[in-house]
């Protein structure tokens, strides 16, 4: 490095060893600082608590749900597809930063034979009213507190040196302002670093003390905390072009605070009523009326019902080598063919129907991604949930899951009744052994490339925000009035 | 020549407040300001720390113009203007260290130490907040700063406005003491004492003009009040 460049890094760590020293002498940031670390530790010790005990009752439902399936007693397989069983979403190890959507979705699943059934049993029905208008997570102070906090810290960042007279004595040094812009950054994100670091390694601590839940799963931390390492970076960038542009300190604070309002509190609720607008979603008696309609007659369009089976029952036949020899099969057989025939018309109409409205909801999210340019709380709020493993992807992915696991248990059952009827047909029973060979349900959420397969536009509005506040904030320090 | 000007002006709108300034100060030389407020005592400082653009002419510092090299030039003054401002929740010694690295020098704390007792701060001050610092003091920190800083040039703005006598004092020996390490100083003041005692030159300003230019060994103390107002009074 030649001495100009040696010249700026000793200035660069100078300012940020100022900003750190004027910080911490401050009264009224150290009590801002405590208070914000304190929320997230009881934050995320709360989150952790509420968390297991979920993970708990659902391991617990999990077991009771899966004992009256092994003890149902003995009965015709397809009968048994009839009785069913409950699947329980597992939590994820991640939850507790951020509970995402998933209080307000269902949890378990009613695994039965020619219904498809949605999820049920959301958190959120449960809780308390008091609950329901959102408890302090993780994910909301690190999305609200912290940019209040960097907000505390930066508004004043030039103007009150301006004011105060520091900001001649500064530009005097022969110093490039753009130069004491990046220490002022540097400074800021170094107090932050110092409360934040200290407090994830705290509660990390706490929490693996109190034990943990699924699989820790590192890569999703470190993306979790790089998102809002440049979220913060944002609000840090934003805050300081407020300040170098802005005539007197309180005009920036109140600027600040309304950057701040717009696109952390106001921007998220009107966005996601934009969305909402955009790609409306069925009701949930709209979409079981239309799921029932089918069933009863046949897609709408398309081959009638009666129709469809026959064409499904055709192609069993052919490949069990009876097509029209039927007279020679054994009646069980037939049977157990028509109900896989039955059961692949069914198949068929929830694809159609949970198929548009996952579809409907992926493009909901598309959406909410795309508006995240809009405000970089949206574009960290749909990477927190998704690094965390509680958006509504994950969820969906769940549910996709549970359906593949329903149709597999119902090909068994129905399987086991064509093979070992016989003469017996719908008198055949078959007994614990058959359920036991039921598969247990497991469900593992998916890895991290494909949280970011889904999110690449919140992870590109973020770098966008990134790059855009970087240079607003570098820009208008350059042109920043001296005096 | 260390600072020089040629043509300087600069236009607020319809009022002129700097017109066509010419002026040449080289190293050991003290260049007082004298003029009533708003004579473009202050607009020739800033336009001299590139604080301000002028709207014609140029500033030149060590043969560089302001306008265009400002950060540059910046490099080669101190600048202590009517309050030298001071970070308060830093201690003097803090101050210091941190502004001399912001102008490119590593210098050691002893020497920061000295620096700050050759300005006339006392040691132990220099460990205390300077939010505790008065006027005086804090000049004193500034004046350290430009010894720190090695710079060839000293813009004064007022300096001595509001210090007490014994601290303008000090602060007139400690002016001796650059000059007569040839630091260029440009110094704005109402002080014609002031002006006399440390000043090779003094140049008379009314209405944003240079009306009078003055050299200090050869008038009086009286002579130089005398000219000073009558001109405030044609």
């Amino acid at each position: 490095m030649n001495d100009s460049a040696n010249n700026k890094v000793s200035a660069i760590a100078a300012i940020i060893h100022k900003e750190w020293r004027e910080v911490v002498r401050d009264g009224r940031f150290r009590f801002a600082s405590v208070a914000t670390v304190l929320l997230l530790l009881l934050a995320m010790t709360f989150g952790w608590q509420q968390a297991e005990r979920i993970h708990h009752e659902r391991e617990a439902a999990g077991d009771v749900a899966r004992k009256h399936w092994d003890h149902q007693g003995e009965k015709n397989p397809h009968m048994a597809t009839h009785y069913g069983m409950y699947v329980f979403k597992p939590t994820g190890s991640l939850s507790y930063l951020d509970p995402g959507v998933e209080p307000y979705l269902g949890v378990s699943v009613k695994i039965e034979g020619h219904r498809q059934n949605l999820p049920t049993h959301a958190a959120a029905s449960d809780s308390t009213a008091i609950h329901q208008f959102g408890g302090l997570t993780v994910a909301t102070g690190l999305q609200w507190l912290v940019p209040l906090l960097i907000i505390g810290l930066a508004f004043g960042s030039w103007t009150s040196e301006r004011e105060r007279g520091t900001l001649r004595q500064l530009a005097s040094s022969g110093l490039a302002l753009p130069v004491l812009a990046v220490g002022k950054t540097g400074g800021l994100l170094a107090v932050l670093a110092a409360l934040l670091i200290p407090t994830a390694a705290l509660g990390g601590g706490v929490v693996s003390a109190l034990g943990h839940f699924g699989a820790v799963d590192v890569g999703r931390i470190v993306a979790f905390m790089a998102a809002y390492g440049v979220y913060f970076l944002v609000f840090v960038a934003v805050t300081l072009a407020i300040s170098a542009t802005a005539s007197a300190s309180r005009v920036a604070l109140v600027l600040a605070l309304g950057f701040w309002v717009t696109t952390a509190v106001v921007a998220p609720r009107v966005l996601a009523d934009v969305v909402g607008a955009i790609k409306p979603l069925p009701t949930a008696y709209e979409l079981a009326h239309a799921v029932a309609e089918s069933l009863d007659k046949g897609l709408p369009g398309q081959t009638p019902k009666e129709e469809r089976v026959e064409e499904f029952s055709k192609e069993l036949l052919e490949q069990h080598g009876f097509l029209g020899a039927e007279m020679m099969m054994p009646e069980a057989l037939l049977q157990g063919l028509e109900l896989q025939a039955e059961a692949r018309f069914e198949n068929e109409v929830f694809d159609y129907h949970f198929g548009a409205l996952n579809a409907d909801i992926g493009a909901q999210e598309v959406w909410a991604q795309w508006l995240s340019f809009f405000s970089p709380t949206l574009a960290v709020r749909s990477l927190s949930m998704a690094f965390a493993g509680t958006d509504h992807a994950h969820h969906r992915d769940f549910f996709a899951h549970a359906e593949q696991y329903r149709r597999e248990l119902v090909q068994l059952m129905d399987n086991d009744f064509a093979t070992n009827a016989g003469a017996d047909g719908w008198d055949y029973v078959a007994g614990p052994e058959l359920w036991a060979k039921a598969p247990r349900f497991e469900y593992e959420p998916p890895g991290l490339f494909w949280v970011l397969g889904h999110q690449w536009k919140s992870v590109l509005a973020l770098m966008c925000w990134l790059v855009g506040a970087g240079v607003t904030s570098w820009v208008f320090a350059r042109r920043m009035r001296v005096i | 020549m260390v600072l020089e000007a040629k043509g300087l002006a600069k236009h607020y709108g319809d009022f002129v407040a700097l017109k066509g300034l010419d002026l040449r100060i080289a190293s050991g030389d003290v260049f007082c300001l004298l003029g009533a407020n708003g004579a473009g005592k202050t607009t020739t400082i800033q336009l001299f720390l590139g604080f301000i653009q002028p709207t014609r002419g140029s500033a030149t510092i060590m043969g560089k113009d302001v306008a265009k090299e400002g950060t540059e030039t910046r490099r080669y003054v101190a600048y202590i203007p009517e309050n030298v401002m001071l970070y308060p929740n830093l201690t003097g010694i803090e101050n210091l260290e941190f502004f001399t690295t912001l102008a490119g020098k590593n210098v050691a704390d002893a020497d920061l130490l000295g620096f700050l007792e050759s300005a006339g701060l006392a040691r132990e001050a220099a460990f205390r907040r300077v939010g505790t610092y008065s006027k005086g003091m804090r000049q004193k920190v500034g004046i350290a700063m430009a010894m720190a800083k090695g710079a060839v040039a000293l813009l004064l703005d007022e300096p001595t406005s509001g210090l007490d006598p014994k601290a303008s004092n000090e602060f007139s020996r400690l002016l001796l003491t650059l000059r007569d390490q040839g630091v260029a100083v440009l110094m704005a003041t109402h002080d014609i004492f002031r002006s006399k005692e440390v000043g090779t030159r003094v140049g008379i300003m009314k209405h944003g003009e240079l009306v009078a230019t003055l050299d200090t060994g050869e008038w009086s103390h009286a002579d130089l009040e005398n000219i000073y107002l009558q001109h405030m009074h044609d």
